[in-house]
C-alpha cells in the first residue's frame, strides 16, 4: 500500500514539474520579456536595467531555479493590463465559474449515470436506442452551437431567457443546459459501456443462477462494480470545473475563469495564461490522485497486485 | 481475424477492394447510410469548392447585405443569403468546410502518425523509454487540451501552420496507449516471432506485420478521434483564437455570425448546422465502424 501511495504522489509531482516547466521554457520561447515588456524602443541600458532587476541576466538554470522559488511562494507575475497581481485576478473569478460549473456537475451527474445504467439494464430495447442517441448527439453538438442555437430558440425567439450575463439565477440556465448536456451524454455511454461489460461478468451469472432476485443483482453486484470505472470520469470532470467552460462562457458572456482565459489569450497577457494553467493543473493533478486513492481503497486489486500489462 | 487477410495480399486489385466497399456498406443500417452520405457530400464539396460556390468567400457587395435566404424570400443568387457586407452565406459556408476538414483531417493524421510511432517507440525499447513515453501520455491525458492548446497560442501568437500543428498534438496519447498495448501482445504472437527469427529488421516487423494487424483498431480511433478533431478547430475558431481571417473556417462563420443572431440568424446557423451535422454523422459511422471492425468488442 506504502508503495502504490508512494508511486501515486511521485506521478503528480512529475506532472506539476512538467507543466511548470512547460510554462517556463514556453515562456522564455515567446520572445524577451525585456522587450515584450517595454517596447522594442526602449534604451539599451533601460533594457539591461530591466534585465538585471528580473535575473534575466542570469544562466538559463538559474532563472528556472528562481522561477520555481516564485511560484513555490506564490509569486505568479503581474497582468499586464491591469498591473495586479494575477493570481488575485484569477482567483476572483473563480466563485463565478463554480457557480456555473457545479450546477453543471450536478446535471452530468444526475442526469448520466441513471440513464447509462436504465440503458443497460435495457439492452438492445427501444430506449436504450433511444438514450444512446440523445447520448451520441449529446457530445457530439459543440457546445457553442448547441448555446447559439439555446439562444435563438429561448433569448430570441420565445424572450423567456436572457441571453448572456451573469446577473441572476435565470442568466445562468441556458449555459448549465449546454454544459450539462455535453457531460450527460459522456457519462451515460460510459456508465452503459461498463455496466453491460459487468453484467456480463461470471460472478454476476453466479447471482442470477443462484437464485438471488434481480433488483439484488443490480444494486449489490453490479453497481459498485461498475462505479469504479465511472469514478474516473467523473474525476476529470471535477478536476476541469475551473477550465471546463471557456467555451461556454465566451457564448454566454459569463464572466468566470474561461472567459478570462480567453481575453488573455488574446491579448497576450501572459502572466495571466500562466495562472489559469497552473491552477488547472493543480486541480487536475489533485483530482488524479484521489481518484487514484480512491481507486486503490474501491478495488484492492490495484493496489496489491503486480503491475499489469494492458 | 479478418485483418490477417490485409496483411497478406498488399495489393488487392482494385474491383476486388470496390467489392469489399460494396459488401462493408451492404450491411449497414440505414441511418448510419445516411450519414456516410453526408460526409462523402462534404469531402465533395471540398474537393470542389472553386466549381460550386457562386462567388469567392471574401467578395464583398454592399448592395445585397444581409439578404435572407430563399426560402424566406430572398433571391436565387443568394440562396443561403448574404452576410453583413453583402458575402455570399453558400459560397462562404462551402470554402468553410474545405478549411475546416482539412485542419481537422491534417490534425487527425499528425496525432495518429506521432502517437502510433511513440506506442512503437514504447513497446521495442521498453525500460526508461517506456516510462518516458508513458509519463508524457500521462500528463497529456490528464491535462484538458483546451488549456494547453490556449496557452500554446497566447505565448506564440497565431498562424496555419503553427495552428495545425497545434491540432496535430490532440489526441496522440490514445493511440500510443493502443499501440503499446496491442505491439506487446502481438510481439508474442507467432507470426512476429517468426518473421523477427528471420532477420526482418524492426521496421519491418512494425511496418510490414503488426501494422496491418492493429489497423483497425486504430482506424476506429481515427473515426472517433475526428469529431473531436473538428470540435475542437471549430470551437477555437469561434472564440476568434483559430483560423484566423481572412481565411473562414466553420467556426469562424458561427462566431461572427452570433452578433447578427437577432437580424441575420442564417450567417451563424448553417455554418452551425454543419458543423453538427458532420461530427455527429462521424461520430455514428465511427460507432458502427467500431462495433464492426475491433475484436475487443466480440
Amino acid at each position: 500500500m506504502l508503495r502504490f501511495l508512494a508511486g501515486k504522489i511521485l506521478r503528480a509531482l512529475a506532472t506539476i514539474l512538467f507543466v511548470v516547466t512547460f510554462a517556463f521554457v514556453v515562456l522564455r520561447l515567446s520572445g524577451d520579456p525585456a522587450l515584450m515588456m517595454m517596447g522594442p524602443e526602449a534604451p539599451p541600458d533601460a533594457i539591461a536595467a530591466f534585465r538585471a532587476a528580473w535575473g534575466l541576466d542570469q544562466p538559463l538554470w538559474r532563472q528556472y531555479l528562481d522561477y520555481f522559488g516564485a511560484i513555490a511562494q506564490g509569486d505568479l507575475g503581474v497582468s499586464m493590463r491591469d498591473r495586479k497581481p494575477a493570481l488575485g485576478l484569477v482567483l476572483e473569478r473563480l466563485p463565478i465559474t463554480l457557480a456555473l460549473m457545479l450546477p453543471a456537475l450536478a446535471v452530468k451527474l444526475l442526469v448520466g449515470i441513471p440513464a447509462g445504467i436504465y440503458a443497460a439494464l435495457h439492452r438492445d430495447t427501444w430506449i436504450d436506442r433511444t438514450t444512446m442517441a440523445f447520448s451520441v448527439a449529446g457530445y457530439s453538438v459543440p457546445n457553442f452551437v448547441l448555446g447559439l442555437l439555446l439562444v435563438l430558440l429561448f433569448a430570441v425567439n420565445l424572450r423567456w431567457l436572457p441571453s448572456s450575463g451573469a446577473e441572476s439565477w435565470r442568466h445562468a440556465i441556458l449555459p448549465v443546459i449546454v454544459l450539462g448536456t455535453a457531460g450527460a451524454g459522456i457519462l451515460a455511454r460510459f456508465t452503459r459501456s461498463t455496466m453491460l461489460e459487468v453484467l456480463g461478468q461470471p460472478y454476476v451469472r453466479t447471482a442470477i443462477a443462484k437464485g438471488v432476485p434481480w433488483y439484488r443483482v443490480v444494486n449489490w453486484h453490479a453497481l459498485p462494480n461498475a462505479a469504479i470505472p465511472t469514478v474516473t470520469v467523473v474525476g476529470f470532470m471535477v478536476g476541469s470545473l475551473i477550465a471546463g467552460a471557456v467555451v461556454t462562457e465566451s457564448v454566454f458572456a459569463w464572466p468566470g475563469i474561461g472567459r478570462q482565459l480567453v481575453l488573455a489569450v488574446s491579448q497576450r497577457d501572459v502572466a495571466v495564461v500562466q495562472v489559469i494553467l497552473l491552477l488547472v493543473a493543480g486541480s487536475m493533478v489533485a483530482s488524479n490522485f484521489t481518484v487514484d486513492l480512491l481507486y486503490g481503497w474501491l478495488d484492492p486489486r490495484v493496489r496489491t497486485a503486480p503491475k499489469l500489462e494492458p | 481475424m479478418p485483418a490477417d487477410a490485409t496483411a497478406n495480399s498488399a495489393a488487392p486489385p482494385p474491383v476486388a477492394a470496390w467489392r469489399r466497399v460494396r459488401r462493408a456498406l451492404a450491411g449497414c443500417p440505414l441511418f448510419v447510410g445516411i450519414c456516410i452520405a453526408w460526409l462523402v457530400g462534404t469531402v465533395a464539396v471540398a474537393l470542389t469548392v472553386e466549381l460550386i460556390s457562386p462567388y469567392h468567400y471574401a467578395q464583398i457587395d454592399l448592395r445585397a447585405r444581409l439578404q435572407p435566404p430563399v426560402f424566406l424570400g430572398g433571391e436565387w443568387r443568394h440562396f443561403l443569403g448574404t452576410d453583413e457586407l453583402g458575402r455570399d452565406v453558400a459560397s462562404r459556408l462551402f470554402y468553410s468546410i474545405r478549411m475546416s476538414l482539412l485542419v481537422a483531417l491534417l490534425g487527425t493524421a499528425i496525432g495518429a502518425a506521432i502517437g502510433t510511432l511513440l506506442g512503437f517507440v514504447a513497446a521495442h525499447f521498453r525500460g526508461w523509454v517506456d516510462d518516458l513515453v508513458m509519463t508524457f501520455v500521462d500528463f497529456q491525458a490528464s491535462m484538458p487540451f483546451m488549456i494547453i492548446a490556449l496557452s500554446v497560442l497566447a505565448f506564440f501568437g497565431n498562424s496555419l501552420p503553427l495552428f495545425i500543428a497545434l491540432m496535430g498534438l490532440f489526441g496522440w496519447e490514445r493511440y500510443t496507449r493502443l499501440v503499446r498495448g496491442m505491439t506487446l501482445s502481438a510481439k508474442e504472437h507467432g507470426y512476429a516471432i517468426a518473421i523477427r527469427q528471420l532477420g526482418a529488421s524492426p521496421w519491418r516487423v512494425y511496418g510490414r506485420h503488426i501494422l496491418p494487424n492493429i489497423a483497425s483498431v486504430l482506424i476506429v480511433n481515427i473515426t472517433l478521434n475526428f469529431p473531436e478533431h473538428i470540435i475542437l478547430e471549430t470551437g477555437l475558431s469561434f472564440l476568434g483564437l483559430g483560423v484566423q481571417p481572412p481565411l473562414t473556417s466553420l467556426g469562424n462563420m458561427v462566431g461572427h455570425g452570433r452578433e447578427y443572431l437577432q437580424s441575420a440568424w442564417w450567417i451563424a446557423v448553417f455554418p452551425g448546422l454543419a458543423i453538427v451535422f458532420t461530427t455527429l454523422s462521424m461520430s455514428i459511422v465511427g460507432d458502427w465502424a467500431r462495433d464492426r471492425l475491433d475484436p475487443t468488442l466480440r
